[in-house]
């Protein structure tokens, strides 16, 4: 699309064992894990990994407006972010990044929590009920989506073309492989912690943190990677 | 299908989890306990997330023309709201 986005790097003393390419969750709900996202980098760091956290066009530090951005060309960023890395790739998304992450070349996946693009779009397109409501107006999900087709359109604070509202509708997560999808809670793909996406002020979970650096450290392993 | 009993629970996890309240305060919520307008961090982006939330995790659908203003005013209507809508 443009210059390069920011990318939050860290790195390993000597000679990483793989590269974690973490793909954050969409709009706000990047902005409540980025934290323990960090958290779970620097612990990755400590074990001998490499880690990188890009910006997607139009997210977080990007100069790029959100209304330009589509999951189309944030796959391609991800491809083309992906695509710079030397040794062995491991792609670690959180919820909706796993709706953009299968475009990337990498040796496997991981997927943390993933949620369709149409659960996404309810609740912003909820948000902005609410608030309307709030304020006296009347919209529905229906006036919306309505009114997508052909405009721009604020979501919760997000100023959304009608090619991300089309896409983001119908995005499912895509078949990759090797795959393992874990989800909060207890079990074999599971780990415990809080769904600091849900969360309306952002909050931190170390012991979540840890849990998802061991978990990818251990997934990288039977992989065969390192 | 869901027991009243798990309805309360679901539904005062589900406000832990948005609303970070933490497991004690949202074992002390009761039915005149306020939610939006009573909660700083119940905000319009709160609300949404609630809904989209108690539909997966009480597999329910809820429609635009369901939701007033009183669903939200207090734990109580929130819940009443959820037990009619599980037994439908």
């Amino acid at each position: 699309m443009s210059a390069p986005e920011h990318t939050l790097h860290i790195t390993p003393t000597g000679t990483p064992r793989a590269t974690i390419l973490f793909v954050p969750p969409l709009f706000d709900e990047a902005n409540r894990t980025r934290r323990t996202l960090v958290l779970a980098m620097r612990a990755l760091g400590a074990d001998g990994f490499a880690t990188l956290l890009p910006d997607l066009p139009g997210q977080n530090e990007s100069l790029v407006p959100l209304e330009q951005a589509d999951l189309a060309n944030w796959q391609s960023a991800l491809a083309d972010a992906a695509a710079t890395i030397n040794g062995p790739l491991i792609i670690a998304s959180l919820r909706g990044g796993a709706l953009i992450d299968h475009h990337a070349k990498a040796a496997a996946w991981w997927r943390l929590a993933p949620v369709s693009g149409a659960a996404l779009l309810r609740t912003l397109m909820r948000a902005r009920v609410a608030a309307d409501r709030e304020a006296g107006l009347t919209s529905s999900l229906d006036s919306l989506q309505a009114e997508s087709a052909t405009a721009l359109l604020i979501l919760a604070g997000n100023l959304l073309s009608p090619a991300m509202m089309g896409q983001l509708g119908s995005a499912e997560v895509e078949p990759v492989a090797p795959l393992r999808t874990v989800t909060l809670g207890s079990g074999a793909d599971a780990i415990a912690g809080t769904p600091l996406w849900l969360r309306a002020e952002p909050g931190e979970d170390s012991t979540m943190a840890a849990a998802i650096a061991a978990d990818i450290a251990a997934w990288s392993t039977t992989c065969g990677i390192s | 299908m869901t027991e009243p009993d798990t309805v309360d629970a679901t539904l005062r996890a589900l406000l832990a989890d948005v609303l970070g309240l933490g497991e004690d305060r949202a074992a002390a919520l009761t039915d005149d306990s306020g939610l939006f307008g009573a909660l700083p961090e119940f905000d319009s982006m709160a609300v949404a997330t609630v809904l989209t939330e108690m539909e997966d995790r009480l597999g329910i659908l809820i429609d635009d023309d369901e939701i007033d203003g009183e669903i939200f005013e207090s734990y109580g209507n929130l819940l009443a709201f959820s037990l009619r809508k599980v037994t439908d």
